[in-house]
């Protein structure tokens, strides 16, 4: 029992308090357990840092006891899988986050991936003093010993639904600040230090008796501004007696299980570390967040002997990257109030600047030509350094708080900026606003109790005298505020820290000349013919461009599609802007090559891809990928699945797909691929297959059917000459009997193709439909079957004019109408097929002007001539020549199958024009003698 | 006082609690306040148990608390304030308090119309009094304004942009130099404004582009803008608030039971968001649906079941009341309540049950009658 402990004093007036609130014993074991945790954390052989996340006090307090201990080793809350990544910080511009990605899961349900944890880390954080004197200082050891990304999963799985925490401030602005925080993607987010009350009575009772609108603010007003400055002995206690509060007033049981959890593997992981090493436990420091510091698991201290098993990972590959990271995607992340990392950054710079400020330890970059140097120990502490152990709690619980904020000068310069700032945007912002700002902040320090305006008051302070009733530009005061306080910084990983993809992509692209780490946009002028080394660059463009989100590379000028490319391209790059799809594109390969290869293979295999999925990834391949043996691969692939199909569904998209790629194969390769003949073959068979069950298939759609009788009749040749039989596709019509009016107009059309039906047939078959007054509703499914009948039978196009007039002059106007849109629908849908065969055909069909139309009767209705006697021709030079050489006849005859000779002697009299006009064939008679 | 007048002024109605804070008031005072900045917002926003003060002073107007630490601290500067906002969010009633808590007089007001003049603003003359003596400052009527000028303190101008840009205009030598003159007088002709003077105005946001301020103006003004109160916690405590206050003027007994206080909300909710999602102005209500219209139809509610009913609010005359207020336009608003009745209320009425059907047919039937 901790009874003769420095901090009974304290403990003995927190039970009298206790007592007065009358809180009973529940109150008095909390406010004596805080002092408990405190004592205990504070009388550990290993010294314990304890710190929040983004909180400048945290860093500028590990600035300064790093400069006064020098310690040898370590121990830091952070993921131990991403210790090997700390190293590349040294090439990225902060904020970055580490990143632990993995797509390929083994051990978690498939439906769970990618599972990608970050953990971002900005400048002014503990953890970056820490991990930069770390690198820095030559013998310093930093040792990240939390639960690895694959025990964060372990322990809890991802939750997509909910990014927001479930106990953010109902106060707190909904919206982000700015458009950037997506940068984390989906990511789970994992920080160091995370210090917030964990119920949201807690918090929302805090806020409201601090006066403040939000948790960063109160975080600001009551912890940070009073230990800045605070030495090392009050700010520990302070920290850990929060960290306690939090703690002991927490809730929900799981989520303490889930923290106390990681305690015990981080002590374990810490033990033993330290059982190996040579090191004195007293140049040891343990770095966490501050409700951790206060935990009472038995695994607590490095003396204690308590065994807890750490559980193996799973077999899921993790990679690890950095990506950018930026303050707004950090608050959004975390359930910050927007602009709180932002002002926490320029707090930290105002603590790390100016004469007397605290030395910070920066990594620099070893490209900078910088040596990474550690900066010899001085000490300087603000205040005269506290016995260890002493209590300092109740001397900092019980003084007034500490003038903090900003002083008149930066006010004012912060004022006068402002005022700028908001003239550039547009708002009539004069002197006397800078003025009333100025004085409006300080008033509003005074009456929420403080001594100095802190940023929150300047901000409201801003708004308040230069808002007015209309926003005159993009950005309002509130917006500028925050970019006038350092605003939202992105951060940038170097060239170095790059994945080799990354690095590849950077490299190809440099031909283009650009700077294209740059987070503006780039434009890119290829002139191809002119540069054609540049030809490789606009490939590795259009590949991005297929690969990255959109936006990141987008063409302005030039297309790519099969067969086509431009002499001439435009690009707009945002490479820069977008780093982290770069990033995470270089987790799946070393190559973007790769990456697409790797894609296309995984989507054509995949159990629910289709011939449609297969064919779409050979056009892709074709057209990025050069690659013919791999073509060829996903062709077969594309025949396998084809002929594996039991429905028509995909036979549009195959259709279109298999047309487009015969067009290019015919352009380009003088036979056509052994796969595409297959293709045409086994589809010719397949389709014949399915017909008869797709015409009477309810979930069949008219227009999946019309696709594959395109299919079959337009690849009939080319399949017929590859071997298959006419036969097949004509007794597969005679099987079908289609119920529904739209397929049976489709199937007539199918027969007439076939020659098993004329025109006149269908004419009088539509005209029986249309004069009987049972069958006129119905006429109009008959029409839609006709017009998808278009894509199959191009020739019927005149009689679909003929039938769309028909409907027009002869259907009622309750049948007609009805239908118009689903006319409409149909047209516009299938735009690209239908629309121009039908367009021609009726500007052939309907007279050209309006003066015409008064005299035009439709050629259906005009009485077809009389059909003209066909007279063979008996005699003339042409029989002549026949009857004289009769071989070519006979050959070909006999070629046909018949063995009956021809006779060339026929006594009819001679054709008129051939006698009119001897002269033709009397010359070919003179050219054969 | 209080109960001799309908309505009493807020530094009347809470006489008693003025003049208590002002006795334990310790803290800096601006100008010639009778309260400092922080007793303002207590008076506006009420004590807890944390201010340590020995009485317990209520709430009395309900909104963010930054919106009323604004106020108060534009009072305390160089400029004006100007409440913005929607009708019926509460701006008249903040100005109000303010002026009740600063200076103990809200009631010099210019309520600002088509047909207010520049002499409503500044000063008028009596003129059977210029006649008799001539023009003298006794024979002068100043307007509230040039009252609040005199005295150093608060004038309020009501609606401000209700009234036309040049009359507008005049308040803009008032709050930069801070004096009017007078030019008919030969002497005394100058009246300057004594230390604590300012002006409260308000502007409804709907009127925006009727008569816009000049930039002028704008500039010697600093805007609060008061939104809508969507936060049902917030809007249930200022319908109770506003509610006892009423049945407490009508000395009327009667309960509102929580239910039917929580359907009214949930109804002005679904009506607000669905005003929210509509395409035109003739797919929304013409009201604006604030806080005030919810009191409003509450109101109505309570008066007419003590008057013409058995003295219990039901849901029946609490629809009733509701879709009598709402429709204003036939049959643009009738079309919105029939469809609103008959797409949300009835589908709840038989998933929750509860005072729901009597609140379906009453509105039914009213809407009924109306069409």
């Amino acid at each position: 029992m901790p009874a003769e402990a420095p901090f009974a004093a304290l403990r003995g007036q927190l039970h009298d308090a206790a007592g007065k609130f009358g809180g009973g014993e529940v109150a008095a074991e909390i406010l004596t357990g805080l002092v408990d945790d405190v004592d205990r954390a504070l009388r550990e052989a290993l010294e314990i840092f304890p710190v929040c996340h983004h909180s400048p006090a945290s860093a500028v307090a590990m600035a300064r006891r790093l400069r006064a201990k020098q310690p040898k080793v370590i121990y830091l809350e952070l993921c131990e899988d991403l210790q090997p990544l700390l190293g590349e910080l040294a090439n990225c511009t902060l904020p970055v986050a580490l990143q632990a990605y993995a797509s390929e899961l083994d051990g978690f349900p498939a439906e769970w991936g990618p599972l990608s944890v970050i953990a971002p880390i900005t400048e002014a954080s503990a953890e970056y003093q820490a991990i930069s004197y770390a690198l820095t200082t030559p013998g310093v050891e930093l040792v990240c010993v939390d639960h690895s990304a694959d025990h964060v999963f372990q322990q809890k799985p991802p939750e997509r639904s909910t990014a927001e925490p479930p106990e953010r401030s109902a106060a707190e602005p909904s919206e982000p600040a700015s458009a950037e925080p997506a940068l984390h993607g989906d990511a789970v987010g994992v920080q160091l230090g995370d210090l917030r009350p964990r119920f949201a009575e807690l918090e929302a009772f805090l806020l409201h008796h601090g006066k403040v609108r939000h948790w960063s603010e109160w975080w600001d007003q009551y912890v940070e501004q009073p230990l800045v400055g605070a030495d090392h002995e009050t700010y520990r206690q302070v920290m850990v007696l929060i960290g306690s509060l939090f703690r002991r007033l927490t809730p929900d049981p799981g989520r303490l299980a889930e923290d106390e959890a990681r305690e015990r593997y981080m002590w374990t992981r810490i033990r033993a570390h330290h059982s190996q090493s040579t090191v004195d436990i007293g140049d040891c420091l343990y770095v966490c967040g501050a409700f951790h510091a206060a935990t009472r698991v038995d695994q607590f201290g490095v003396d204690s002997t308590a065994a807890y098993e750490i559980g193996p990972r799973t077999e899921t590959s993790w990679l690890y990257g950095l990506i950018p990271s930026s303050h707004s995607a950090i608050e959004a992340q975390f359930g910050l109030a927007p602009g709180s990392v932002s002002i926490a950054a320029a707090t930290w710079s105002r603590a790390t600047s100016g004469r007397g400020a605290v030395r910070p330890y920066r990594l620099s970059s070893a490209k900078s030509g910088k040596t990474a140097k550690a900066s010899t120990p001085r000490v300087t502490t603000a205040t005269a350094p506290a016995e260890p152990g002493g209590d300092m709690l109740s001397e900092f619980l019980s003084a007034p708080s500490r003038p903090g904020g900003l002083d008149d000068d930066e006010l004012r310069g912060w004022c006068v900026d402002l005022v700028r700032l908001a003239r550039r945007n547009g708002y009539l912002a004069s002197t006397a606003d800078a003025i009333a700002v100025f004085e409006t902040s300080m008033l509003l320090a005074g009456i929420r109790g403080r001594h100095r305006p802190t940023p929150y008051d300047f901000s409201d302070a801003a708004v308040t005298c230069i808002e007015k009733d209309t926003v005159p530009g993009r950005r309002d005061v509130a917006t500028l505020c925050g970019i006038l306080l350092g605003g939202d910084r992105i951060g940038r990983v170097g060239y170095d820290a790059l994945p080799p993809l990354a690095r590849d992509v950077y490299d190809r692209l440099t031909p283009l000349g650009l700077d294209l780490t740059a987070r503006t946009q780039k434009r890119a002028l290829l002139d191809l013919a002119a540069q054609p080394e540049l030809r490789p660059c606009s490939d590795l463009l259009w590949l991005l461009r297929r690969l990255l989100p959109d936006g990141t590379v987008r063409p302005i000028m030039g297309e790519r599609t099969l067969g086509e490319s431009s002499v001439q391209e435009s690009w707009d790059l945002a490479l820069g802007r977008n780093q982290r799809s770069l990033i995470e594109l270089g987790y799946d390969g070393v190559t973007v090559e790769q990456v697409l290869e790797q894609r296309l293979r995984r989507a054509a295999w995949d159990p629910t891809a289709t011939a449609g999925t297969a064919l779409a990834a050979v056009e892709d391949s074709i057209l990025f990928l050069a690659n013919r043996r791999f073509t060829e691969e996903l062709g077969a692939r594309a025949v396998s699945l084809l002929a594996a199909e039991r429905t028509v569904a995909g036979a549009p998209d195959v259709l279109r797909r298999i047309r487009r790629l015969l067009t290019y194969y015919r352009g380009v390769a003088p036979t056509l691929p052994g796969w595409v003949q297959e293709f045409v073959t086994a589809g010719y068979a397949h389709y014949c297959t399915l017909l008869p069950v797709a015409t009477v298939d309810e979930e069949t759609s008219v227009r999946q059917v019309a696709a594959m009788l395109g299919f079959l009749f337009s690849m009939e040749s080319l399949a017929l000459s590859l071997g298959c039989d006419r036969a097949q596709l004509e007794l597969a019509v005679a099987q079908s009997h289609p119920e529904t009016p739209a397929t049976i107009a489709l199937l007539w059309a199918a027969r007439y193709q076939l020659g098993l039906l004329t025109l006149a047939d269908l004419r009088s078959r539509c005209d029986e439909l249309l004069g009987n007054p049972l069958t006129v509703p119905s006429f109009p499914a008959y029409l839609s079957g006709f017009v998808q009948a278009l894509d199959p039978a191009p020739g019927l196009t005149g009689f679909v004019v003929e039938a769309l007039s028909g409907a027009f002059a002869r259907l009622p106007d309750e049948v007609l109408l009805p239908w118009l849109p689903t006319l409409l629908t149909t047209l516009r849908a299938e735009a690209a097929e239908l629309m121009p065969l039908l367009v021609r055909e009726a500007g052939r069909t309907f007279p050209g002007s309006l003066r015409a139309l008064d005299t035009w009767t439709p050629p259906w209705a005009e009485t077809p001539p009389a059909p003209i006697p066909a007279v063979p021709a008996v005699a003339g030079p042409a029989v002549e020549l026949l009857a004289e050489r009769p071989d070519s006849c006979d050959a070909v005859a006999a070629l046909l199958g018949s063995t009956d000779p021809w006779h060339g002697t026929v006594s009819v009299p001679p054709a008129g024009l051939l006698t009119e006009h001897p002269a033709t064939a009397t010359a070919v008679a003179a050219l054969l003698d | 006082m209080t109960d001799d007048l309908l309505r009493a002024p807020a530094e009347v109605k809470y006489a008693d609690e003025l003049n208590w804070l002002e006795s334990v008031d310790d803290g800096p005072k601006p100008f010639s306040w009778r309260l400092s900045p922080k007793m303002v917002r207590l008076f506006i926003l009420g004590s807890e148990r944390a201010d340590g003060l020995e009485r317990e002073i209520p709430q009395k107007w309900f909104g963010d608390r930054s919106f009323v630490e604004r106020a108060i601290v534009t009072l305390a500067s160089d400029r004006g304030l100007l409440l913005i906002g929607d009708p019926g969010t509460g701006k008249s009633w903040l100005a109000e308090l303010l002026s009740a808590a600063i200076c103990r007089n809200s009631t010099l007001v210019v309520q600002g119309t088509a047909g207010t003049t520049e002499d409503h603003i500044k000063y008028s003359w009596n003129v059977s009094m210029v006649i008799a003596k001539g023009q003298s400052r006794e024979s002068m009527i100043p307007s509230p304004i040039m009252t609040a000028m005199e005295r150093g303190v608060i004038g309020r101008f009501e609606e401000l942009t209700r009234s036309t840009s040049d009359v507008q205009d005049a308040l803009i030598s008032i709050l930069s130099e801070k004096y009017v003159s007078i030019p008919e007088l030969d002497d005394d002709n100058i009246v300057f404004a004594q230390p604590g003077f300012s002006i409260i105005a308000t502007a409804n946001s709907r009127d925006r582009g009727v008569n816009d301020l000049s930039s002028a103006l704008k500039r010697r003004f600093n805007f609060v803008r008061i939104p809508v109160v969507t936060n049902k916690k917030s809007e249930t405590e200022i319908v109770r608030f506003r509610t006892e206050e009423l049945l407490k003027r009508h000395a009327i007994e009667l309960d509102v039971p929580p239910s039917l206080l929580s359907i009214l909300l949930q109804s002005f909710a679904d009506l607000r968001a669905a005003a929210q999602s509509a395409a035109s102005d003739d797919e929304k209500l013409e009201s604006a649906l604030s806080t005030a219209e919810q009191i409003g139809v509450l109101e109505d509610a309570i008066l007419s079941s003590h008057f013409f009913g058995d003295r219990t609010l039901t849901a029946q005359r609490l629809a009733s009341s509701l879709v009598g207020s709402l429709a204003r336009r036939s049959p643009e608003d009738l079309a919105i309540l029939n469809k609103y009745w008959h797409g949300v209320v009835e589908p709840r009425s038989k998933a929750e049950g509860g005072e729901w059907p009597a609140f379906l047919d009453g509105g039914r039937d009213t809407i009924a009658t109306l069409s």
